[in-house]
């Protein structure tokens, strides 16, 4: 009996498991340097693969250091919420004019906003209006495979079941009007890890560093 | 604990000072050079000399002091005064430019301004570094060096832009007093190359050779930011850009000036009007900026009887961004034409190449080496007993220290 219940306890451990294949993606610009702070979605060809639950609304803290916004992308679920913190020594005013939300907060140094729900798919640039040149993007989506790629330019997403998807990347700095990168992808087996590499061309960074020589005002 | 209320009443009274002083911030720099010079003596010692340094020979020149101050009074409310210590001609200090900006934030893709004090009209796509420099060069090209000679807009800007998703269009426009001898220096000197950029408080240096009978006149000098005369000018400006694809902006700037107002000490009114375009973008690493002007410039010494210059200017610079190093090379041409008492034509014509190597091993020091060759034919340098034509080059080593 307890051989019984063990054989059907590692049946229906496989049957229900989540799926494993990953999607391991490699953004490079034109000359081979890693991208980060892209954003990278996978889209199933069909409904019935999709397979990510969603977790509860979580809360994310974009902060302003040296006259910066960290993280420059921030990707968020329809729910989720973001609080502004000023860790700089000078005043910024927060504010977005973006079809999914509009807001604005004058954060003291050391001051937090409030925690802004982000309800609304799409895309919020948000800038500060003392301090053009600061840009961080708020990037909402409910695609269940969404990941960011980080400092080496690779991006996994996981827990992916076999099937055919689509690729699609975004960066805040791809060519305004041009096409978003899209590739399409097949994953044969339940453990299958896919490589991708996609090569950006991407616009120089907007945000000017804090450069004594040049002042912003 | 035996003082709370000293210790709230300090608290009220120093917190807020504090805070405000978190929103003041200071730069500064200083900037020294060797300069090996060309012959002739150079306009700002009175010369026909079109560079800042003349009179031959390698020497070490201070290239000048400035210091940049802003508070931001209030979220909208911004406070900037930039101050500058030259020695060129005379020692001086002046004020570049100081004014109030009222800014306040805008949900939608409309926002609006408005600055008034005394500041730069917004012509120069090559002076956007600290003290109204140049990145890409010591020297700014003609019309650059002009506009940091003679123009200053001291009065009130009202601007409005409107920011999309790729485009964004900026319209601004003021009115102002107190540039009524812009176009002096045009017409006495000519175009010259120089960042001898002149403040409030500055004067500046005219020809000793400036009248048709060759005769050397004392040092005179002018304040090119003065009323003479009651009219107010304006100008228009209107500025595309986008990411990416670069920026374009068009002007029309008329100081509005009675050509036939001057006042006790001979200082005449230009009446002085022009149209200047300018555009930039990036193809790879290579920035390219090019600007273009022309107008013309008024002056009537008696009645119904009126003198005018024409002048005009374009320069097209590359600049190559290689992180640290920063080579860049600029070309461009000037003229003016009018016309003499006698009634015969006067003025000049000229070309210059700017070659230029900048190097930042640090965030505080900018070294740069800096090549200038000018060659130009201007009539009235006969009266000086000068050979019209002139070509003169100008060697710089720069080094700059920012704060």
């Amino acid at each position: 009996m307890r051989c019984l219940l063990m054989i059907a306890a590692l049946f229906l451990g496989n049957a229900w498991s989540a799926p494993a294949a990953e999607v391991v993606v490699h953004l490079s610009d034109g000359r081979g340097h890693p991208v980060n702070d892209a954003v990278i979605m996978l889209t199933p060809a069909t409904a019935a693969v999709a397979k990510s639950p969603a977790g509860p609304p979580a809360t994310y803290i974009i902060d302003q250091h040296d006259e910066s916004f960290i993280p420059y992308v921030q990707v968020l679920r329809p729910g989720d919420k973001v609080v502004f913190r000023n860790s700089d020594s000078t005043r910024h005013h927060v504010y977005s004019f973006a079809a999914i939300k509009t807001f604005e907060f004058v954060l003291r140094p050391g001051e937090s906003s409030p925690a802004l729900s982000m309800d609304q798919a799409g895309i919020a640039a948000v800038g500060c209006n003392i301090h053009d040149h600061m840009a961080t993007y708020l990037f909402v989506s409910a695609v269940p495979a969404i990941a960011m790629s980080s400092h080496d330019g690779s991006a996994t997403l996981g827990h992916l079941a076999p099937g055919r998807y689509t690729a699609q990347v975004w960066h805040p700095q791809l060519h305004p009007g041009h096409p978003e990168p899209i590739q399409n992808v097949t994953i044969v087996g339940d453990t299958d890890t896919v490589q991708l590499s996609i090569t950006l061309s991407l616009l120089p960074d907007p945000r000017m560093s804090m450069d004594r020589e040049h002042l912003d005002y | 604990m035996r003082c709370p209320w000293l210790l709230c009443l300090l608290g009220s009274t120093v917190c807020p000072a504090l805070a405000f002083a978190q929103d003041v911030d200071l730069h500064a720099y200083i900037d020294g050079r060797l300069v090996a010079a060309p012959g002739e003596t150079s306009w700002t010692h009175g010369g026909l000399g079109k560079t800042r340094f003349g009179d031959g020979g390698t020497d070490a020149q201070f290239g000048g002091a400035g210091i940049v101050g802003t508070a931001q009074l209030t979220p909208a409310l911004l406070a900037l005064a930039e101050i500058q210590f030259q020695t060129t001609d005379r020692p001086t200090v002046s004020v570049l430019e100081a004014y109030l900006r009222y800014r306040p934030v805008a949900l939608s893709r409309w926002r609006w301004s408005v600055q008034a004090g005394a500041f730069f009209p917004p012509i120069s796509l090559e002076n956007d570094a600290i003290g109204w420099t140049s990145p890409w060069t010591l020297t700014p090209s003609a019309i650059n060096s002009w506009v940091g000679e003679e123009l200053r807009v001291i009065g009130a800007e009202g601007h409005v832009e409107w920011r999309g998703d790729v485009n964004t269009v900026e319209l601004r426009s003021a009115l102002f007093r107190r540039n009524d001898p812009a176009g002096n220096l045009l017409v006495d000197r000519g175009w010259s190359l120089s960042d001898l950029t002149s403040g409030l408080g500055s004067r500046l240096r005219e020809p000793n050779a400036t009248g048709g009978d060759g005769e050397p006149s004392p040092a005179s000098r002018y304040d090119p930011f003065q009323n003479i005369g009651s009219r107010i000018g304006w100008y228009a400006d209107m500025e595309w850009h986008a990411p990416g694809l670069g920026r374009v902006n068009l002007m029309r700037y008329d100081n509005r000036a009675d050509p036939a107002a001057h006042t006790a000490s001979g200082v005449f009114a230009w009446h002085t009007w022009f149209t200047a375009m300018g555009a930039s973008t990036d193809t790879g690493p290579i920035r390219w900026i090019a600007q273009a002007m022309d107008g013309a410039t008024v002056i009537e010494p008696t009645d119904g009887v009126q003198f005018k210059t024409g002048f005009r200017s374009a320069f097209l610079l590359a600049g190559w961004n290689r992180g640290q190093w920063r080579p860049a090379v600029r070309i461009e041409h000037f003229s003016t034409q009018g016309w003499s008492d006698a009634g015969t034509p006067q003025g000049e014509h000229g070309n210059a190449i700017t070659a230029v190597l900048n190097w930042r091993p640090r965030d505080w020091l900018r070294l740069t080496a800096e090549v200038l060759r000018i060659d130009s034919t201007r009539t009235q340098r006969v009266d000086a007993g000068l050979s019209p034509a002139s070509t003169v080059t100008q060697v710089q080593l720069g080094v700059r220290l920012i704060y």
